[in-house]
C-alpha cells in the first residue's frame, strides 16, 4: 500500500491509466459508430446502435437523447419519445432535452408537456444531495444536543468559553430543527412529484383503452402513440393507466412502455 | 303513577324510532328497457333504501350518454318504522349500436354505508335508420294531436286528489270552479266544501316526440284555513317521465276557488319521455297538515297535559289530476346521420377565430345554438373530416332564458382546430340538425365558416437538418421546427434508472439519524432532569459569594482598607471566570487566564500585579486610587467576557 502513498508513483501509475480513462469517457468505438449511422442518415441502424450501448452499459442522458434522436427520424414516434422522458427523467433541467422531447410531441400531434419552473427547480437536486442535506442536519442538531449535555466538560477541555459554546450550540439547535422540517418537506415532497408510474405509449398510432382488463372488454377510446401516462394498477397483462385528459381505463401491457425501466413490474399499491 | 307511566312511553318510543332509523341501507337496481334501438333512450334507475345520497353520477361509458337524471325521496312511516327510499332516474341515450356495459361502482351514503352498484348492459340494435343523408327531404310523421289543457284528459285520478281524512273524500265529487275565470276542476268533500288539499298539473301538450321537452306547470292548493307544514316537493309517479329539478322556492300567491281562498304553490319545469308509447302522466306529494287539536278534559297535570294538546299530524300522499301523454317514436326515415335527440325551433351560428395562425397554431370555433327545446340533447354542431385540420374535443356552456322549465336557452360551444397544411384553407363544413316537431322534419342547418389563412411549413416528420444548441426555457416554450444535435459523449451510464429513494438505505440512513436525534434529545431531558439542582445550587452559590465579595469591595473603599479591597476583588473576578470557564475560583490563576485568553490576561495583568503588591506588603502605596480601580474592576473585570 506505501507504493500509492509516494507523490510520483502516483502520478506515473495514472499516466498509464490515462488511455483508459479516455477510452471510457468519450471517444468510444460504438458511440462513433451509432453517431457515424445517424449523421449518415442511417437512423434505424443508429438506433439500434445506441439502443445496444444502453443495454451494456446502462442508461444515460446524453445516450437516451441520443437514441430519441434516432427514433424519432426513423418515424418511431413512441420509442422517440419514451426515451426523451427517460433523457429527461435523467436530467431534467437540460433544456436541450425538453426542446427535442417538445418538438417531437408537436410532431406527434400531443400537447406540450414541459415541466413548470418549480418542478424543475424540485428535481434539479440530485437525491443523494437530498440525503447529504438531510443527514448533515440531522447529525448538527445530535451533536448540538449532545454537545448542550456535555458543555461544560468540552468548555473545560477546549478552554473555549462555556457561555459562547452554549450560545453556538442553541444557534445549531434553533437553526437546524426548523431547515431540516423543511428540508424534509421538500424533500417528501419531491419523493410524492416523482414517484408517480409513468409509461409512454408505444403501439402504433394508438393503444386501445378498455373499460377492464380483458381482451374482450369494450373499448372506451384510444390513445395515441408517444403519450405520456401515468399507470395506477396492474391486472396480469393489463395496466390501468390515467391520461392526461384525466381519462381512467386499461391498456394492454405491449403497448406502453415505462419511463423507469421495470417500474411496471412493482404493483403501484405495493 | 300515571306521570310514570307517560314517562316509560317516552323512552320506548324513543328506543323504538331510534331502532328503525339504525336500519342498514340496501340497493336496488335496473336497467329498462334492456334493449333498445338507436336513438331511443334507456332508463337506469337505482334505489336506495334507508340511505341518503349526494351527487350521484353514473360512470362515464363511450357511446352511451347520460342526458336526463331525475331523482326523488319517499319516505313512509308505516308499522312504527321509519323507512326512506331514494330513488335516482338516468335516462341513458346509445349514440351507435352494439353492447355497452355500465361498469359496477361504488356508493357511498351519507351515512357511511357502500353500496355496490353491479356492471348493467344495455343491448342497442341498429334500425338501419341512420343511413339517410342529411339532405333527406322532410317527411311526414305521425301527427301529434292538437295541445289539450289538461281538463280535456281525465279530470282527476279516480282515487285523488287525495284529501284527509280519505274516507271523506270516498264520497266527493270533483266541482267545477270558474272564479278565477280559468277552468279548475277541484275535488270535495263530503261537506260539500272544496278539498282541503289538492295538486293540478298542466302541461302544453299532451302529444309529444321521445325526447322532446314539454313545459309542465304545477300548481299545489292549500285551502287557508289549513294549517300545515311541508317538506317536500311533487315528484312524478312511475318513470316513464323525467323531469328537472324542482325549485325549491315555489311561486307563491292567492286564489279564490268555489268561495274558499286557497294559497298555491306552482311550479314551471319540464318532463319529457324517454320512449313511445301513451303514458299516464300523475304527480304526487307528501302531505303533512294539522287536522285538529285534541280536547281532552282529563288533563294530567304534568304529561297529560303535553301529550293531550299536541296536534293531530296527518301524513297523506297528494296525488294531481291524471293525464295521458301520447308519445310518438321520432321517424326513422330521413334522419340526418348527426342527428343527436335536439328537438325544438332552434337557430344555430358559427364562428371562427383567429383567421391567420401559424401551422400548428389553433383556431377556435365558436357555435352557438339557441331558441326553445331539449338542450340535453343539443351536441356541438358536426365537422365534416378533413385532412388539412386536426379537431379536438369540443367544450360548451349553457346559459337557461326565460322560466324554470329550461325549454329556452343559449348553448355555446368552443372547439379548437389545428391546421396540418398552409395556405388559404376553408374549415372543414359544419352542419347541425334537429327534429322540428311543429312542421314534423328533420332540418340540418349548414354553418358558413370563414377560410383560415394558415402561414408556416407543415412540420416534416424527421428533420435531417440538426440546429445548434439553445437555451432551454425558450426552447421548452416556443420550439422550432428542428430537433438538435446529437450528444458526442456517453455521460455517466447508470445500470438501473430507479431512483435511490426506492432503496430501502436511503430512508434507513435518514430514518437512523432521525432516531439518533430523538434519542439525543431524550438522553438530554432526562440528564437535565435528573442534575438540575446541583447546577442550579452551584449558580446560587457563586452569585452570591460574588456578591459578598463586591460588598466587600464596597466596604473596603469605603474603610480605604486596600488590602480587604483586593482580596475582595481578587476572588470576585475569580468567581467570575470560574464560573465562565466552569472551574474552580482558586483555580483561575494569571498562567490559566493567559493559557485560555491571552487578551484577557493583558487586561488582567495590571490588576493581578497590584492585588499581590498589596495583599503581600500588607499596605497600599500613597497614591493608589481605591475608587478608580473599583471602577474598573466592576466595569471590565467582572462583566461578562466577550466570545
Amino acid at each position: 500500500m506505501n507504493f500509492f502513498l509516494h507523490p510520483l508513483r502516483c502520478l506515473i501509475f495514472s499516466l498509464f491509466l490515462f488511455p483508459f480513462l479516455l477510452h471510457a469517457d468519450g471517444s468510444d468505438s460504438d458511440l462513433d459508430a451509432a453517431n457515424r449511422a445517424y449523421t449518415s442518415g442511417n437512423y434505424d441502424e443508429s438506433a439500434k446502435l445506441f439502443q445496444q450501448i444502453i443495454d451494456t452499459r446502462g442508461f444515460s442522458a446524453p445516450l437516451c437523447f441520443d437514441l430519441a434522436n434516432a427514433e424519432v427520424k426513423a418515424g418511431h414516434t413512441g420509442a422517440a419519445l419514451l426515451n426523451y422522458e427517460r433523457a429527461r427523467y435523467l436530467a431534467p433541467t437540460d433544456g436541450d432535452i425538453d426542446h427535442n422531447l417538445q418538438l417531437a410531441r408537436k410532431q406527434a400531434r400531443l400537447d406540450p408537456n414541459s415541466y413548470r419552473w418549480w418542478q424543475i427547480a424540485l428535481l434539479s437536486i440530485n437525491w443523494m444531495v437530498w440525503l447529504v442535506i438531510m443527514a448533515a442536519c440531522l447529525l448538527l442538531i445530535f451533536l448540538a444536543i449532545i454537545g448542550t449535555s456535555y458543555a461544560p466538560a468540552i468548555s473545560s477541555a477546549t478552554k473555549i468559553p462555556l457561555r459562547l459554546l452554549k450560545n453556538i450550540f442553541r444557534t445549531i439547535l434553533f437553526a437546524g430543527i426548523p431547515l431540516s422540517l423543511l428540508m424534509g418537506y421538500v424533500e417528501l415532497s419531491t419523493v410524492g412529484f416523482n414517484d408517480r408510474i409513468q409509461g409512454v405509449i408505444v403501439a402504433p398510432k394508438e393503444a386501445t383503452l378498455r373499460l377492464s382488463p380483458f381482451d374482450s372488454s369494450d373499448s372506451i377510446g384510444t390513445i395515441p402513440e408517444g403519450e405520456l401516462v401515468t399507470v395506477e394498477d396492474r391486472h396480469n397483462d393489463y395496466l390501468r393507466i390515467e391520461a392526461r385528459d384525466h381519462h381512467f381505463g386499461w391498456i394492454a401491457q405491449k403497448d406502453i412502455e415505462p419511463v423507469i425501466a421495470g417500474s411496471f413490474d412493482v404493483k403501484p399499491s405495493d | 303513577m300515571k306521570p310514570l307511566l307517560s314517562a316509560w312511553v317516552v323512552v320506548a318510543l324513543f328506543a323504538f324510532n331510534t331502532t328503525s332509523c339504525l336500519a342498514a341501507a340496501t340497493l336496488t337496481q335496473k336497467i329498462d328497457p334492456p334493449e333498445v334501438n338507436v336513438g331511443d333512450q334507456a332508463i337506469v334507475t337505482i334505489t336506495v333504501q334507508n340511505g341518503s345520497v349526494d351527487n350521484l353520477n353514473l360512470p362515464q361509458v363511450d357511446g352511451l350518454d347520460v342526458v336526463g337524471t331525475q331523482s326523488a325521496t319517499n319516505i313512509t312511516f308505516s308499522n312504527g318504522s321509519l323507512s326512506r327510499a331514494m330513488s335516482i332516474n338516468f335516462a341513458v341515450a346509445p349514440s351507435r349500436a352494439g353492447t355497452f356495459t355500465i361498469p359496477a361502482f361504488d356508493i357511498h351514503t351519507q351515512e357511511g354505508d357502500v353500496l355496490h352498484v353491479k356492471a348493467m348492459k344495455l343491448h342497442v340494435v341498429d334500425n338501419g335508420a341512420s343511413a339517410s343523408t342529411n339532405t333527406a327531404p322532410a317527411q311526414t310523421v305521425p301527427a301529434p294531436a292538437p295541445s289539450s289543457s289538461p281538463s280535456a284528459n281525465t279530470p282527476f285520478n279516480s282515487n285523488g286528489p287525495v284529501v284527509m281524512p280519505p274516507a271523506n273524500a270516498n264520497g266527493a265529487g270533483n266541482s267545477s270552479d270558474t272564479t278565477t275565470g280559468n277552468t279548475i276542476n277541484v275535488p270535495v268533500e263530503s261537506d260539500g266544501r272544496p278539498a282541503k288539499v289538492f295538486m293540478v298539473i298542466t302541461p302544453d301538450t299532451t302529444d309529444a316526440y321521445v325526447g322532446q321537452a314539454i313545459t309542465l306547470r304545477i300548481t299545489w292548493y292549500i285551502r287557508q284555513d289549513v294549517d300545515y307544514q311541508q317538506d317536500s316537493l311533487p315528484t312524478i309517479k312511475g318513470s316513464d317521465f323525467l323531469m328537472n329539478d324542482l325549485s325549491y322556492r315555489p311561486h307563491e300567491d292567492e286564489q279564490a276557488i268555489m268561495n274558499e281562498v286557497y294559497r298555491c304553490e306552482s311550479w314551471v319545469t319540464s318532463i319529457s319521455a324517454p320512449k313511445s308509447g301513451d303514458f299516464p302522466l300523475l304527480m304526487e306529494r307528501d302531505s303533512y297538515w294539522i287536522k285538529s287539536i285534541v280536547n281532552n278534559n282529563n288533563l294530567d297535570p304534568f304529561f297529560g297535559g303535553f301529550f293531550n294538546r299536541r296536534p293531530n299530524l296527518a301524513h297523506e300522499s297528494i296525488s294531481s289530476n291524471q293525464l295521458t301523454i301520447h308519445v310518438h317514436a321520432l321517424p326513422t326515415e330521413g334522419r340526418p346521420v348527426n342527428f343527436t335527440g335536439a328537438i325544438g325551433h332552434l337557430k344555430v351560428t358559427g364562428t371562427a377565430e383567429p383567421t391567420s395562425v401559424d401551422v400548428g397554431d389553433p383556431v377556435t370555433l365558436h357555435f352557438s345554438v339557441s331558441g326553445e327545446g331539449n338542450f340535453n340533447y343539443v351536441r356541438c354542431p358536426t365537422l365534416a373530416s378533413d385532412p388539412a385540420w386536426k379537431t379536438y374535443v369540443p367544450t360548451f356552456k349553457i346559459d337557461y332564458l326565460g322560466d324554470e322549465s329550461h325549454t329556452q336557452a343559449v348553448k355555446t360551444f368552443d372547439q379548437s382546430v389545428i391546421p396540418l397544411k398552409n395556405g388559404n384553407v376553408p374549415l372543414p363544413t359544419a352542419s347541425f340538425s334537429y327534429f322540428d316537431p311543429a312542421t314534423k322534419q328533420y332540418v340540418t342547418v349548414p354553418i358558413a365558416l370563414p377560410e383560415i389563412t394558415v402561414t408556416g411549413t407543415p412540420i416534416p416528420l424527421a428533420s435531417t437538418a440538426p440546429g445548434s444548441g439553445t437555451n432551454s426555457t425558450t426552447a421548452s416554450t416556443t420550439p422550432t421546427a428542428e430537433f438538435l444535435p446529437n450528444r458526442l459523449e456517453i455521460g455517466s451510464p447508470q445500470l438501473s434508472l430507479t431512483p435511490v429513494y426506492r432503496q430501502p438505505w436511503f430512508w434507513a440512513i435518514q430514518g437512523g439519524l432521525v432516531f439518533l436525534t430523538l434519542l439525543g434529545a431524550i438522553f438530554l431531558f432526562l440528564r437535565s432532569r435528573s442534575t438540575p439542582d446541583n447546577d442550579r445550587a452551584a449558580r446560587v452559590s457563586r452569585q452570591r459569594s460574588l456578591q459578598q465579595e463586591e460588598d466587600a469591595m464596597a466596604e473596603a473603599v469605603r474603610r480605604d482598607d486596600a488590602v480587604a479591597f483586593f482580596i475582595a476583588a481578587r476572588h470576585a473576578v475569580q468567581l467570575e471566570l470560574g464560573t465562565q470557564w466552569n472551574l474552580r475560583p482558586e483555580a483561575i490563576t494569571l498562567a490559566e487566564i493567559r493559557d485560555r485568553d491571552p487578551h484577557l490576561a493583558e487586561v488582567l495583568e495590571p490588576f493581578f500585579a497590584q492585588a499581590d503588591e498589596v495583599i503581600y506588603s500588607g499596605h497600599a502605596s500613597s497614591g493608589l486610587d481605591l475608587a478608580q480601580w473599583e471602577h474598573r474592576v466592576r466595569t471590565e473585570l467582572l462583566q461578562p467576557q466577550p466570545a
